[in-house]
């Protein structure tokens, strides 16, 4: 790690002292079932993900309009993302220095933040104006950043585990 | 017979190969994670709607035939990487409680699909557009999310050989 004027190793150590990732480390079945959890989470959020995204690239629910599709898909994204972030936090702290020295960590939560943004503005925005208005290009444009970002996000969650 | 079958495999250069590859691990399991993603992700789409949950705006026909081919593919590279997983480790998955309950409960979820289709879904053009479907439609979705998580949940507690339940080590099964 670089030495830097701003740290935030301070705050991994703090996480790491927190009585909640001493609990997370002392009781057995903790970590497993912040996992597998994480996991349901995961696959509920990729659902309502690539449901839309299909839509946008035009191969998937068609006769749907958009913006339905969108609307009914977004409370299954914001309380799978709830859940993430509920069996997200306490792994994170448990294991802070870890994943404070993982490059992993660290390329996932730079695509986390980019693909949250994307979604909750340019992705709303496209999915909530007039399809004729939008042309061919731009959602499917859209749909592709969208999957190729959240993918981004999949690949090295996975791998901060098995490198250490 | 089948413990000699899992060594047999476990003895072959390509099994070998794949066990002392720095990258075929780490690379499986990613791609294991993905498809299951995509899968799993839209097949409870599909059974939300078929639960009568969510997805109302697009029938039933549209929301399983759409949705169809990305299943298939996702399915296909969860397959895929999972055999091959098996394939280069079988002495480790072999005396571990969750990966045979995880396969028992995939056969589970094929049951559920074949009775879905063969007897429920034939009547589908009379329910179609129905917000919520009928009862056994609601409960194949149902009993689909609730095998798909399970899937999930016993695939994850693989990497826990040691919390498993005492009467398989009693039954002596983890050796």
């Amino acid at each position: 790690m670089e030495e830097a004027a701003f740290s935030v190793q301070p705050f991994f150590l703090w996480m790491q002292e927190h009585p909640l990732s001493q609990f997370m480390l002392d009781y057995t079945w903790a970590q497993p079932i912040v996992q597998v959890m994480h996991l349901v989470a995961l696959s509920i959020f990729a659902g309502s993900v690539l449901i839309v995204d299909l839509r946008l690239l035009g191969v998937g629910v068609v006769k749907t309009p958009l913006s339905k599709v969108a609307d009914e898909a977004m409370p299954w994204m914001i309380w799978a993302i709830v859940a993430l972030a509920i069996t997200g936090i306490p792994s994170l702290m448990s294991l802070a220095m870890k994943q404070y020295f993982s490059p992993f960590f660290w390329w996932k939560m730079e695509l986390l933040v980019l693909g949250l943004i994307f979604t909750f503005t340019i992705r709303r925005r496209i999915t909530h104006t007039d399809e004729s208005r939008l042309g061919p290009v731009w959602p499917k444009v859209a749909g592709m950043f969208s999957i190729a970002v959240w993918t981004g996000v999949a690949i090295p969650a996975r791998l901060i585990g098995l490198f250490s | 017979m089948l413990r000699e079958l899992f060594e047999m495999v476990e003895a072959y250069p390509s099994s070998v190969a794949i066990r002392e590859s720095l990258n075929a691990y780490p690379i499986l399991l990613t791609s294991h994670v993905i498809g299951m993603c995509v899968f799993a992700g839209l097949v409870m789409m599909m059974d939300f709607r078929l639960a009568g949950f969510g997805n109302k705006s697009t029938s039933i026909t549209d929301v399983q035939g759409r949705l169809f081919t990305w299943q298939m593919v996702g399915l296909a590279v969860s397959v895929v990487t999972g055999a091959l997983l098996a394939y280069g480790q079988p002495m480790r998955f072999y005396p571990n409680f969750y990966f045979w309950t995880k396969n028992l409960l995939i056969v589970l979820a094929g049951i559920n699909i074949w009775y879905f289709h063969t007897k429920t879904y034939q009547t589908v053009e009379q329910w179609n557009y129905d917000p919520v479907p009928p009862f056994a439609a609601r409960l194949a979705g149902v009993v689909s999310i609730v095998l798909w998580s399970a899937i999930i949940i016993i695939g994850r507690m693989i990497a826990y050989p040691g919390l498993v339940p005492q009467w398989w080590l009693d039954l002596g099964l983890d050796a």
